[in-house]
């Protein structure tokens, strides 16, 4: 393997973010096991769990770490047929699973240790590869019942996911042992200590866990360590392994299957004579370099927002009763003061804990260099990236939505974009292709990435072909065209690019997911570029509220164009209840909220709105007629995290302080969704126009 | 052993599910209703400042939709990760069921219900519909190519 030596300077992106990768992974991976239990489907633990594993496997390529790439590549796979089949695992396919997460993980460490990672065990890449079969026909074999010797296998110290491991090695006709290792001085000299014992027995057997043991323990050593293994590797081979005696094997399957209900809760101090200790993981802790940084949890950073949040909303309630009671008479005059002060301790308080989330954008793409490299490498294209992205910050619960999206656009500039060498001198440019990311900071707490290529451009025509549609006539158009589900899909996985997801997960990223906006501008021969707009935060915002068909809504200001009254409005024929309004001598569709909201509204009560919000719909202004408006004020954005209530145009909800949940709208995403809905046939129940 | 369950109403018939699954229950104000959202999500409500769905069980089960009256209660349930709101006729009662009075529901029972009720349970003369509340509250995204 060529190993760290070429790409040392990756290295700690990648350690970073397989950390975070795997993390994630484990935590849905068990979530899958718990479902697959239950006989459960969890889509959405899949799909996570798939899409972590592609990055893997795509990071890992880049760095070239073979054994991670195969792991990774063949898990991806069967995931991808399980996600295909609604989140459905067989039981059989969790063990491999959970076994691949951890061979990829041990080398993750390996890397980290400064040492190569091992090969892949052959005989788990073999189980992996025949997940697919096995998921596709999702025919859950039951496993032989068999029971764990629980003093030998530290039964008390095991993980579900450990114990089912072993078990289900033993079920699948291997054997599960304990493999006790005992270090000395004069072993270490030999080269032999846990760290080359670990990896010389994971050639041999898939390693379950790793204990240390401490006390008097075989052959009178005050240290040892138990390896819980399955395979099917002889004693001889694995206690060689181990360098032979006072090294111990133990099976740990029961002797007695039938044993009546032994206590699971064993004591701690099974397995060894002399009452041997268990002491704390073997893996010592990873110690960062931070220079001066804190690494926090982002959930604590996230409860004090939730704190904060109870403020707001106390706040604007302390502030209607002050009014009321000065409308009441009531000299309020000090409490008024007391008020605005406290008005201003809470935004100071609320942007020092926006900053603490503030990373910086530099740092979110400090990952793309490699990617480009990797990309330059499995292509053969020669590109140059170049990131300008200056100090802008942003905050991690955006960033960490935003990047996949933009891991995207830039390995479709790569692969889809430029050129090959040759054919670029052929049409006069120079053979480096390049693409440029650069971003700022807009003033309505926006920022604007732009991503830029010198490639072929999108040819709407080979476009139109593909989608089986009509040649859209605009890049909003051609956008949208692109944007469909499955327009770029490649069925096969590619060790490359990968089959990558579509520009609809760009789209989705981008726009309903943080509310923001993606545009693409082509010319033919000249290149691409994409302008992605999002909020630096998703979580407190300054909202315009308003009232419409008798109830109040929400709308970020910075969405918002213009606030007009509604006079003088034109009704074309057959533009479907469509209006049109004057402004600044350009023609305004004006849409009735209401009716958009509840189908059920005559049309012709269209334009009865007061006033109206101007917002731009796929870049086009689009006015929005609303009954009265309330007012500006901060809220709290919720978003809707359950599948049931997330829909296109619909941000969040907050509390106005009412107790109950006002809508926070997305007006742009709303229409352009209505829009989109009017092609297919209505369901029941839903709105349409 | 006997499990603690709580009972609810809706059109007149008895439902039950396991009370470790629900969080609380709380009286029914009225629901902020979600443009787009299937047509038996009767919107959201906030419990204790969380904002959640409320899944209208008269519609779900095919009924049409129920006036709010005092009794109305909304039975929040613990799905996994997910917190989601049951609106039914009424919650009052919360009873200990016996395993052994509980009995796959008959066949036509099971094509009725479109698989929202899992078992029937027999209290004294009373038939008690145990309620598969996943699928009674279901996962269908408002959305068609609902990903995420």
């Amino acid at each position: 393997m060529s190993g760290s030596g070429e790409f040392a300077e990756f290295l700690p992106a990648y350690l970073a973010e397989a950390d975070e990768l795997l993390a994630s992974a484990q935590k849905d991976l068990l979530a899958v096991e718990e479902a697959v239990r239950k006989g459960q489907a969890q889509p959405r633990a899949v799909r996570e769990l798939f899409r972590a594993l592609h990055t893997l496997k795509g990071l890992s390529a880049m760095v070239d770490v073979e054994p991670v790439v195969s792991l990774s590549h063949w898990m991806e796979a069967s995931l991808r047929l399980a996600d295909q089949a609604g989140g459905r695992l067989p039981e059989s396919s969790v063990e491999p699973l959970v076994e691949g997460l951890r061979a990829i993980e041990l080398r993750v460490r390996q890397l980290g240790a400064g040492k190569a990672a091992s090969p892949a065990p052959a005989n788990l890449l073999e189980r992996l590869e025949a997940l697919g079969p096995q998921v596709r026909d999702a025919a859950p074999r039951r496993a032989r019942a068999v029971k764990l010797d629980a003093e030998a296998a530290f039964a008390s110290r095991l993980a579900p996911s450990e114990r089912e491991q072993l078990e289900g090695g033993l079920a699948g006709g291997q054997r599960a042992l304990r493999l006790d290792f005992v270090p000395s001085a004069e072993r270490a000299a030999k080269g032999l200590n846990i760290n080359t014992v670990r990896e010389r027995v994971a050639k041999l057997a898939d390693i379950v866990k790793v204990l240390p043991l401490s006390g008097a323990a075989a052959g009178g050593a005050s240290l040892a360590f138990a390896l819980l293994i399955i395979t099917r590797a002889e004693d001889a081979a694995l206690l060689d392994a181990v360098g032979g005696p006072p090294a111990v094997v133990r099976s740990l399957e029961a002797p007695a299957p039938e044993e009546g209900p032994s206590s699971d809760a064993a004591p701690d101090a099974g397995g060894l004579p002399g009452g041997a200790i268990l002491e704390e993981e073997l893996d010592e802790p990873e110690v960062r370099r931070g220079g001066g940084l804190l690494r926090v949890e982002v959930s604590r950073l996230d409860e004090a927002m939730e704190w904060l949040a109870a403020l707001v909303v106390n706040r604007s309630r302390l502030t209607r009763a002050v009014a009321a009671l000065t409308q009441a008479g009531a000299p309020t005059r000090e409490l008024n003061a007391i008020l605005q002060e406290n008005g201003r301790q809470l935004r100071d308080l609320r942007s020092a804990i926006l900053r603490l989330r503030m990373v910086r954008v530099g740092d979110v793409l400090e990952r793309l260099p490699l990617l480009v490299r990797g990309l330059r490498r499995a292509t053969g294209k020669a590109v140059r990236l170049e990131l300008d992205v200056g100090d802008a910050e942003l905050d991690k619960a955006v960033a960490d939505r935003l990047l996949p999206a933009l891991v995207h656009l830039v390995r479709n500039a790569v692969d889809h974009a430029l050129e090959s060498p040759e054919e670029r001198q052929a049409a006069g440019k120079p053979p480096e292709g390049l693409v440029r990311l650069t971003c700022h900071t807009r003033a309505s707490a926006q920022l604007e990435l732009t991503l830029r290529d010198d490639g072929r451009g999108v040819d709407a025509n080979t476009v139109a072909k593909a989608a089986n549609a009509p040649v859209p006539d605009s890049a909003d158009a051609l956008l949208d065209l692109l944007c469909r589900p499955g327009l770029s899909t490649r069925q096969e996985v590619t060790r490359t690019s990968g089959r990558g997801m579509g520009m609809d997960i760009v789209r989705r990223i981008v726009v309903e997911q943080l509310g923001g906006e993606l545009r693409m501008d082509t010319r033919k021969g000249v290149g691409t570029t994409f302008t992605v707009f999002v909020p630096l935060t998703v979580t407190l915002m300054d909202a315009i509220v308003f009232e419409c068909a008798g109830r109040r809504y929400a709308v970020a200001v910075g969405t918002v164009e213009e606030l007009i009254d509604v006079v003088g409005v034109v009704r074309p024929a057959g533009a479907d209840g469509v209006g049109l309004v004057e402004r600044r001598g350009a023609a305004v569709p004006l849409v009735s909220l209401a009716r958009l909201l509840d189908a059920s509204v005559d049309p012709g009560a269209v334009g009865q709105g007061a006033k109206a919000l101007i917002v731009r719909q796929r870049g086009e202004p689009v006015a929005f007629a609303v009954d009265r408006l309330v007012g500006q004020q901060e809220i709290v954005l919720r978003p809707l995290e359950d599948p049931l209530v997330r829909v296109p145009g619909v941000a969040g909800a907050t509390d106005l302080g009412d107790g109950q949940p006002t809508l926070v709208l997305d007006l742009g995403a709303l229409g352009a969704a209505r829009a989109g809905r009017r092609k297919r046939a209505p369901r029941s129940g839903e709105w349409v126009t | 052993m006997n499990v603690l369950h709580v009972l609810f109403k809706v059109d007149g018939t008895e439902y039950a599910m396991p009370a470790a699954d629900v969080v609380q229950m709380e009286s029914f104000t009225g629901a902020t209703p979600v443009p787009g959202a299937p047509s038996h999500v009767a919107g959201l409500v906030q419990v204790r400042g969380r904002v959640i769905p409320v899944v209208d069980a008269r519609v779900r089960f095919g009924l049409p939709a129920g006036k709010p009256s005092l009794d109305s209660r909304v039975v929040v349930g613990q799905l996994g990760e997910r917190t989601v709101g049951l609106l039914v006729d009424s919650a009052r009662e919360v009873l200990k069921l016996d395993p052994r009075t509980i009995q796959p529901p008959p066949p036509m029972v099971v094509e009725g219900a479109k698989g929202f009720v899992k078992a029937v349970a027999q209290v004294g003369p009373r038939l008690v519909m145990l309620i598969d509340f996943p699928r009674v509250v279901g996962e269908e995204a408002a959305d068609v190519d609902g990903q995420r």
